[in-house]
This record gives structure tokens, sequence and C-alpha cells, in this order.
């Protein structure tokens, strides 16, 4: 076990949990998190994160162990019903895999172009073209014009 | 090493030291504010990239035990039920605030006598008010006059517009017949003072890149520098020093290279908000004041107060704009805030609506009910939500309770090895109360407004944006540390000019109030110049 590779150094893997966390929408406009190649970003910033990276390192080398021992080809060769109760199966022993995961996955997917796109949201950074918001209903300003206090020299 | 003494060192360049740092100029004597962090590039704010999330997230994080940059100080909270939230740079705080700018209200200053809790300030709203339009026109704010809920008063610029998620809100209001009104906000809805105006980027608590958010580093700063005062960045000051009669008469600080610095002056000010100002005068103990300086009442770092805070969303079935526009500002409602007996509890409570959240963060977040749900179910769970809700927050009314407290960690320290401050904070029963009452109103807003669902979240953590407090303002040196203009009673020529001053908390953001307070002080200063070490 001392030189098993981390879950995090296997791509195929990481897709296929992204995947099982953000699968593609129905309509198929919004790929898979794992499809859309979140992966590699994902596992790096979880590397990177001290406090919540190992917890989530540990529930996915523990996802892997379980399904290597349903298949020795591991979690990639299971079925994705199958994976995906092999994940669920972890979670109890290892609360913290999800809300860590999810931290990441939920960030990197949510600010990519594909999936803004499938949005309607502008592909683009707020600044500088920032965007329009409806102005105040005149209706409404009508009604606080009647109620408003006045300048003591009015 | 040792520099050139100044007449007046003020030590933090946010909020309040730049407002201070402006008006004190004027008094004739060499002014220079040592602030520990750096300044702010606004072409680096996240807003400018596709990954303004992420960054919002991470390195611009009000938390800075998240951020941990190379200006932040560790804060113990493990024993407070509320996450202190600050950002440490020119600006200070300013930099991630959302900028809404309510005053404290006249009877906010009369609490005591009104209601028999806490204490009055021995300052009144008339006393500030010159203040707070002077502080208006600097920061440049955006507002309808006319809020039957205050006295009048004209911002300088119109309000911004509520988008589509305010307007359903307003009508909710409207049907129950409660007040509400456009929010003053620090945020410039016409180009002002070479300044640009909002365009909506929708993350004004990661910072403005549009420069439109009032953050002192763009309003005060650059017209006090060219008046003349100096600001050293990069400067944390360690401890106020004294002479031997007692005055304070420096500060030692520690450099960006970590080397350690005095610089003389012959008036100190603090300005490193309500929980940096008790962590410095905690860590200047000396023999005169082994408590911590200006401690003879005990009170330095106690009475912390926040504002608790709950949060209702409404889920809607029109889309909303809800991710642009300024986040904290849209409206607010004073209806639950005069105290009625009947309720069960003293004082009460702002509703503010500001805006939702962008697409990441509503999937983290979830309006107010924690992430969305992962695997098959959770493209519909984002779309019920995102782009869909609208939100009201429930700021309660905090009261003074001396075991709510800012001390020193026993082991935790900052970089350059000074200790770190530990709150202890615990949401009281009146609070508790307030919040049940105010997320069950909110409700009833968010329902007439025509929500098909509703969502309640009863306490946010990470909600300590206002810290309060701490080195309290009274005439009286042993239930007060500094007098009515922020005078330390112990100390003559030390002063205390941010929240740390605040004697009770209104349930408004304080933000407008601090910097009013900031500019009375160095009214008070300039004016009694004569009698200032009397
Ligand atoms: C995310 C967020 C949203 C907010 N939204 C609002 C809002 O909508 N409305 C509102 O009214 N308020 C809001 N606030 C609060 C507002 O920002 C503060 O009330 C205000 O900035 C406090 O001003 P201050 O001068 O007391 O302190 P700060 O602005 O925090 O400035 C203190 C400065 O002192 C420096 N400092 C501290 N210790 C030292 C030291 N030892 N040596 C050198 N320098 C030191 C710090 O680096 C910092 O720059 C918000 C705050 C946050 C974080």
């Amino acid at each position: 076990m001392a030189n098993e590779v981390s879950p995090l150094e296997e791509p195929a893997f990481m897709r296929a949990v992204l995947d099982l966390v953000i699968p593609p929408r129905a309509d198929g406009v919004l790929p898979g998190a794992g499809a859309l190649g979140l992966g590699g970003e994902v596992a790096e910033q979880l590397r990177a994160d001290t406090s919540d990276g190992p917890g989530v390192a540990a529930g996915l080398a523990a996802v892997q162990a379980s399904a290597r021992a349903r298949d020795a080809e591991g979690f990639t060769a299971l079925s994705a019903v199958a994976q995906l109760a092999v994940l669920q199966s972890q979670l109890p022993e290892h609360p913290a895999l999800i809300p860590g995961l999810i931290r990441y996955v939920y960030v990197a997917y949510y600010q990519h172009p594909t999936v803004l796109g499938g949005l309607e949201q502008p592909a683009r950074a707020p600044f500088p073209e920032g965007f329009d918001v409806e102005e105040t209903d005149p209706a409404l300003l009508a009604l606080l014009e009647s109620r408003r206090i006045r300048a003591p020299e009015d | 090493m040792s520099h050139e003494p100044v007449g007046v060192l003020i030590i933090g360049a946010g909020a309040s030291g730049g407002a201070f740092a402006w008006s004190i100029e004027d008094l004739g004597m060499s002014v220079l504010c040592l602030e520990q962090g750096p300044w702010v590039k606004q072409s680096d704010l996240p807003t400018n990239g596709m990954d303004w999330e992420a960054r919002g997230l991470g390195q611009y994080a009000p938390d800075p035990n998240v951020r941990q940059l190379p200006a932040d100080y560790p804060v113990n909270s493990s024993e407070s039920a509320i996450t202190p939230v600050m950002y440490n740079a020119v600006g200070g705080s300013t930099i991630l605030w959302a900028a809404h700018f309510p005053r404290l209200r006249p009877r906010d200053f009369t609490v005591r006598t009104d209601d028999g809790v806490a204490a009055d300030w021995p300052i009144r709203y008339e006393t500030l008010e010159p203040f707070f339009a002077r502080n208006d026109q600097m920061m440049g704010v955006s507002g309808l006059a006319g809020d039957p809920a205050y006295p009048y008063h004209e911002p300088p610029l119109p309000p911004l517009p509520l988008g589509r998620g305010g307007n359903r809100i307003a009508r909710g209001f409207e049907s129950l017949g409660w007040h509400w009104w456009p929010s003053d906000s620090a945020i410039i809805s016409r180009a002002y003072e070479g300044r640009e105006p909002c365009i909506n980027l929708g993350a004004c608590v990661s910072g403005c890149t549009q420069g439109a958010k009032a953050s002192t580093d763009i309003t005060y700063w650059p017209v006090a520098q060219r008046k003349g005062v100096q600001i050293r960045t990069g400067c944390r000051v360690q401890q106020i020093t004294l002479d031997e009669d007692g005055l304070a008469d420096g500060v030692l600080y520690f450099d960006e290279d970590g080397a350690l610095q005095e610089q003389k002056a012959e008036i100190v000010v603090v300005a490193c908000n309500g929980i940096g100002t008790p962590r410095l005068l905690l860590n200047s103990r000396s023999d005169r004041f082994p408590d911590g300086l200006a401690n003879s009442s005990g009170l330095v770092g106690k009475n912390l107060m926040f504002h608790p805070v709950g949060h209702v969303a409404g889920i809607f079935d029109e889309p909303l704009d809800g991710r642009a526009g300024p986040d904290g500002c849209a409206l607010w409602s004073h209806e639950f805030m005069p105290s009625d007996p009947s309720r069960g509890f003293v004082r009460g409570y702002q509703f503010q609506i500001g805006r939702s959240d962008g697409p990441a963060s509503t999937a983290l977040v979830g309006g107010a009910q924690g992430p969305v749900a992962w695997g098959k179910e959770h493209h519909a769970s984002f779309a019920r939500i995102f782009n869909h809700t609208a939100s009201i927050g429930i700021m309660a009314e905090d009261l003074p309770e001396e075991t709510n407290s800012v001390t020193l960690d026993p082991e935790l320290t900052d970089s350059n090895g000074i200790p770190a401050p530990k709150i202890t904070y615990t949401v009281s029963e009146n609070s508790r109360k307030m919040l049940a009452h105010g997320l069950e109103k909110a409700e009833q807003v968010i329902r007439a407004a025509g929500a098909s669902d509703v969502v309640v979240g009863p306490h946010v953590r990470v909600a300590g944006w206002h810290l309060l407090g701490t080195a309290r303002m009274g005439t009286d040196p042993q239930t007060s540390v500094v007098n009515e203009w922020g005078r330390a009673h112990d100390v003559k020529n030390l002063f205390v000019i941010d929240g740390s001053v605040f004697v009770t908390a209104g349930a408004v953001n304080p933000t407008s109030t601090i910097q009013a307070i900031a500019l009375y002080v160095a009214d008070s200063m300039k004016r009694n110049v004569e009698r200032l070490l009397d």
C-alpha cells in the first residue's frame, strides 16, 4: 500500500468521480464536470489545500480501495451505478470528502466558459463591461415621493 | 532604527484612519499613518478575470484566517459564534465592504434612557450630523432624500437602481404596508470627483475594479496625501510606547522586512478596528499599565458587539438579475427597529436587501440553504435558484456584554511574533429572539413579494463584518475607555477613532457612523488644541 499512487494523480479516476459530482445535464447542453476536463485543476487545488485536501485525498483513496475490492481494475472499471454505490458507501467514514471536493469542483465548473455559455451567462470577466440591471420601478418611486419628509427650509 | 518624530501618528489606514487623516492635516502638525497592509491595485482585483469567484473565496476572502496574506494577522475565533472578518490594506475593510451606508438613528444614542438597557452615548446624532454630511460628500453617497425613518438628509448622488429583485421585494413591503426605502450606498450612481459610476459588476465584497465603491484608498487617502499626510505601508505596530510622565510618545513597529523600528510622535491615534485596536492596547503593557494601555477601567476588549445576522431567501419563478449590481445594497426597512415590549425582546433589527450571487457562489451557498445537491439532482437544484432568488438579511442590534470580548491568545501569534487576538462571543438570548422574530417577518415579506418557495438561514456564521464596542466612549473613566471626543481617559495624548468607541451598536451597518466619529474627533482636536492635554 505504501507506494500506492494517490487517486489525485489518476486522471481517469478523477474524471469519473467528478462526473458523479456534477453529471452531464439531461439535455446535453452542460457536460459533466469530469468530461469538461476539470480533474487536473481540482486535484492541483486539493494538493495545495493543507487543511481540507488531506481529508478529501483520504476519502478518494478509500473509494478507490473499495472499488478494487469489487473489481481489480478499480473505480473506472465499474458501471456508473456501481461507482455511485461505492462512493456513497465511503461517505459515513469520510464526511469531509464531498464538502472538500465540491468547494473546488463547483467553482471550477461554474467559471468555465462552456458552462457559462450553457447557462446563457456571458462567458467573460465582469470588468470592464459590467452588467445592466432593471431601473427602480417609477410606480414605487411615486409612492415614496408621497411619504418622504422634506428639507426643513422647504 | 528611529525616524524623524511627527506631530500626529495614526495607526491603521482604513475607514476611520483615512477620514481622520484627511481632516487632522488642518491642525498644522506633521501627520503620518502606519499601515500594516499594502496599497491595493484595482487592476489586481478579482473581477478583472474569469476566475473572479474563485479569487473572491480565496485571496480576497473576508476571513483573514482563510486569506492568510502577509498583511493579515490570525484571529482565534474558535470560541465565537460569529467569525470576524476584515481586510488589512490601505482602505482597510472598505476594500471588501458592501458599502451599505445607513447612519445610526437619533434614538440609537439614548438606549439607556429609552429602553433601560446598556448605556447612553456621551454624544448625540446632532453632534455628528455635520460630519455625516461631510463624510457623505467625501465618500460619494447615492440615495434618496426624505426617508421618514431619519432626520432629513440629502445624499449627494441619486439612488442606485433596485434591480428586478429589489423591485419585487419593495412591492412585498408595500403590500404589507411596512417601511422600506432605497439604501444610502457609498457607491456612486453617477460620475463623481474623477470616479466613474457603478457598472453593476456584482462583486463589491471582493473589491471594486471600477472604483465606484468608496474605499478610503480612493476617496480620502489621495486627498489627504495631496494635503501632506504621509503614509508608510507594510508597517505593523507592535506596541505604543510611553514617556516617563505616562504620555504616549510613539510606537514600535515591524517594517516589511521584519525589522523593529521606532517612531516618535506627540499624539497617537489608534484606528485599527474593533479587534485590532484592543489587541494593540492589550499588547502595549507596561509597569504603569500592566493590564494593557488605557485599561484602568478593565474594559479594553470588553463589550464586543457584532450584528447577529439571519437570512431568508425567496425563490421566484421569473428570472431576476440578482448576480449583477451592488451585492449588499438595494433597500432597507426600519419597520421593526424601534423597541416594542410586546415582542419579547428589547430594541430591534434592520432588514437589509441586497442582491444574489454569481453562479459558483450560488452552487456553494445555495441561497440560504447550503450547497446545491451534488449528483443527479444537481442541475435541477441549481436551476431552481440561480438567478431566481432574492433575499432579506436580518441585522439584529447586539447589546454590549462584558463576556463578549477580545483578549490576547496565549499561544497564537502573527508572522512578527505579536500575540494574536482571541474572540469570545455568544449570541445573547435577546438577539436570538430578535432574529427569530425577524426571520418570520422576512418570510412574510418574501411571500408577499410572490416567491414560490422560501429558504430560511437562521444564523449566518461568517457575519462578523461590524467590530464594535471594545474601547467604549463615555464620561466616566470607570465605565469607559475614551472620553466623549475619543481621548483615552488614562493617557491624554492617545485617541481611539474606530468602531471600538461605540457604546451601543444600533441595528445598522456602522461605517457611516464610524467615519463621522473620526471626523468629529479630528474636529474636536482642532477646536480644543489649546487644552488638548489638560
Ligand atoms: C466583507 C465586508 C463587508 C462589509 N460591509 C459593510 C457595509 O455594507 N456597510 C458598513 O457600514 N460596513 C461594512 N463592513 C464593515 C466596514 O468595512 C468596517 O466597519 C470599517 O471598515 C471599519 O473601519 P475601521 O477604520 O474601524 O477599520 P478598518 O477599515 O478595518 O481598518 C483598520 C486598519 O488598521 C490596520 N491595522 C490593524 N492593526 C494594525 C497594526 N497593529 N499596525 C498597523 N496597522 C494595523 C489594518 O491593516 C486596517 O487597514 C464590511 C466589512 C467587510 C469585511
